[in-house]
C-alpha cells in the first residue's frame, strides 16, 4: 500500500513540478491527528533532495473541515512570517492519491509535545510559553482583508460570533451523538442564556491553537505552527480560551499550554494582539472551549464506533477527553448555578 | 474467572507497551501507544463499569422522582452493560427535559448530579 502510495505520489510531483526525473523515498506514516493520514517522505530530482509532509482525507475525517481553509492558512501565515511549514501543492479532487490532499515542506528536528505528558517543554517551559502566546496575539491582531483570508467561513459581524460558534457545533453534537449528552446539552443552553459581549474585532481564528500542535526544537524555539484545519473567521478569543483550556494545560492549569502562568499568558497575548481579554467574555469563550471539545470527542467516538475511521486516536478522544471536558463543565457551571 | 478479564486486559496493554521499541514507523509507535492505554481503560470499564451505570440510573430515577413525578421512570432489569446503557439514555433524555425547563433551585440540583455524575465516568489517565 505505502510503496504503490509512493510511486502516485512521484508521478504527481513530477507532473506538477514539471521535473520527469522525480523519484520519492522513504514515505512512512507518522503521527498527525485522526483528521488527516500524514506521511512524511523525500523527493528526488535534478541532484537536490527535499523533505516533504503530505496531509492526505482519510476515509472519514474526524471534523469535515475543508482542506483547502488549511492550505490557504498555510499560505497567508508563512507570507506574513509566522512559523508555519511552506505549503508547496494542493489538489481537492481524488484522482492523483484518490483523496484531497496537500503538501509542504517538512519541519526537521523538533517535535510536538504530547498533552498526556507532565512537563513536555522542560527547561524551555518559559522560552516556548512566551513564543506561543506572542505567535497568537499576532494571529488575533492580523487582518483577514490583509491576509487575503476574509471570504473564510464563520462569523460576518461583531455580535455573531459567538452565535455562529454555537450554532456550529451544537449541530456537530445533534448530529453525532450516539447517547444523550446532558452536560452538554445543559452547558450548550447556559451559553444561549448568558451570551459573551461582541467581539472586539473580527479575526482569524486558527480554530486548534494548543499545545501539542506546534513543533519546537531542540533549544525551546517554535518551528511551526500545524493543524489550521478548522481555521475561520470570528472573536479572537475563541482562541485563547481554547488555548487557556485545561485539557492542553499538561495536568497544571495554572499554566496553561505547560507553559506559562495564566496571568503571564493573557498579558502577553493582550500586548501582541492590542485586544483586551475581558474576564467575563473569556469566560464564556473558556466555557465554549470545553463545549467545542466535547462535539469533536463525539464526532470522533462516532466515527469510531461506526468504524469510518478506525484510528485509535478517535477512540481515545471519544473516551478519555469527552470525559475530562464533561467534568470541566460539570465542574464550572455547577459552580454558577 | 481467574484470570479476571481485567487481568488478561491488563497485561495485553503492558506486553503492547513493550512491543514499542522494537516498531520502526513513528505511527505504528503511536497507535500501538493508543491502544495499550485504550486497553488500561477497558480493564477498568470491565471492573467499574456496571456499577458506574447503575449508580448513575439511581442517582437520576431519584432525581426525576422528586422534581418530575407524573412519569415513572424505568427501572434497570438486567445488569448488562447494554440493557444499563438503554435505561441511562431514557433516563438521561429526561434529564436533559427537565433542565431545559428548571428554575433556578432544579437548576442548581440537576448541575450538583451532572457534577456527580462527571466525576464518577472520569477516566483516569494512571
Amino acid at each position: 500500500m505505502a510503496e504503490a502510495l509512493e510511486e502516485r505520489l512521484a508521478r504527481y510531483l513530477a507532473a506538477k513540478l514539471d521535473a520527469p526525473d522525480l523519484t520519492v523515498h522513504a514515505l512512512s506514516r507518522i503521527p498527525g491527528g485522526a483528521s488527516r493520514e500524514t506521511y512524511r517522505f523525500r523527493a528526488r530530482h535534478g541532484g537536490s533532495e527535499r523533505k516533504l509532509i503530505l496531509r492526505r482525507d482519510p476515509p472519514a475525517s474526524l471534523i469535515e473541515t475543508e482542506r483547502a481553509t488549511e492550505f490557504r492558512a498555510y499560505q497567508a501565515f508563512f507570507k506574513l512570517g509566522l512559523p508555519v511549514p511552506e505549503p508547496i501543492a494542493l489538489e481537492l479532487d481524488g484522482t492523483a492519491l484518490e483523496r484531497p490532499f496537500f503538501i509542504m515542506a517538512e519541519i526537521e528536528d523538533a517535535q510536538a509535545g504530547s498533552i498526556l505528558a507532565p512537563d513536555p517543554y522542560g527547561a524551555h517551559r518559559d522560552k516556548v510559553g512566551r513564543q506561543f502566546w506572542n505567535i497568537l496575539g499576532t494571529i488575533a491582531g492580523a487582518d483577514p482583508q490583509a491576509l487575503g483570508l476574509s471570504d473564510f467561513d464563520g462569523a460576518k459581524s461583531c455580535g455573531d460570533c459567538w452565535r455562529h460558534e454555537v450554532a456550529r457545533w451544537e449541530k456537530v453534537v445533534d448530529e453525532d451523538e450516539a447517547e444523550p449528552q446532558p452536560i452538554v446539552r445543559g452547558a450548550i443552553a447556559w451559553l444561549k442564556q448568558n451570551p459573551p459581549p461582541p467581539a472586539q474585532k473580527i479575526a482569524v481564528v486558527h480554530g486548534d491553537y494548543r499545545s501539542g500542535n506546534f513543533l519546537v526544537d531542540g533549544s525551546g524555539g517554535i518551528r511551526a505552527i500545524l493543524d489550521w484545519e478548522m481555521a475561520h473567521l470570528g472573536d479572537p478569543l475563541e482562541d485563547l480560551g481554547w488555548a487557556l483550556d485545561p485539557l492542553w494545560a499538561h495536568h497544571d492549569p495554572s499554566h496553561p499550554a505547560g507553559t506559562l502562568a495564566r496571568g503571564d499568558a493573557i498579558r502577553i497575548w493582550e500586548e501582541t494582539s492590542g485586544l483586551k481579554a475581558d474576564p467575563e467574555a473569556l469566560s464564556w469563550w473558556e466555557i465554549f472551549a470545553s463545549v467545542k471539545g466535547c462535539a469533536i470527542w463525539i464526532s470522533a467516538a462516532q466515527e469510531y464506533a461506526t468504524r469510518r475511521n478506525d484510528d485509535p486516536v478517535n477512540a481515545f478522544s471519544g473516551w478519555y477527553c469527552l470525559s475530562f471536558h464533561n467534568q470541566v463543565l460539570a465542574n464550572r457551571l455547577e459552580a454558577l448555578a | 474467572m481467574k484470570p479476571e478479564a481485567s487481568d488478561i486486559l491488563d497485561i495485553s496493554a503492558g506486553q503492547l507497551m513493550g512491543l514499542i521499541p522494537s516498531l520502526s514507523a513513528s505511527y505504528q509507535q503511536s497507535a500501538t501507544a493508543v491502544h495499550a492505554l485504550l486497553i488500561k481503560f477497558a480493564a477498568r470499564e470491565y471492573e467499574r463499569g456496571a456499577e458506574i451505570r447503575a449508580a448513575e440510573n439511581a442517582d437520576i430515577r431519584t432525581l426525576l422522582a422528586e422534581l418530575a413525578p407524573e412519569a415513572t421512570a424505568p427501572e434497570d432489569t438486567s445488569l448488562a452493560i447494554s440493557a444499563l446503557n438503554a435505561v441511562n439514555a431514557e433516563l438521561r433524555r429526561r434529564l436533559i427535559a427537565l433542565h431545559a425547563q428548571a428554575d433556578a433551585a432544579t437548576n442548581k440540583r440537576i448541575w450538583r448530579l451532572l457534577k456527580d455524575m462527571a466525576a464518577r465516568r472520569a477516566v483516569p489517565l494512571f
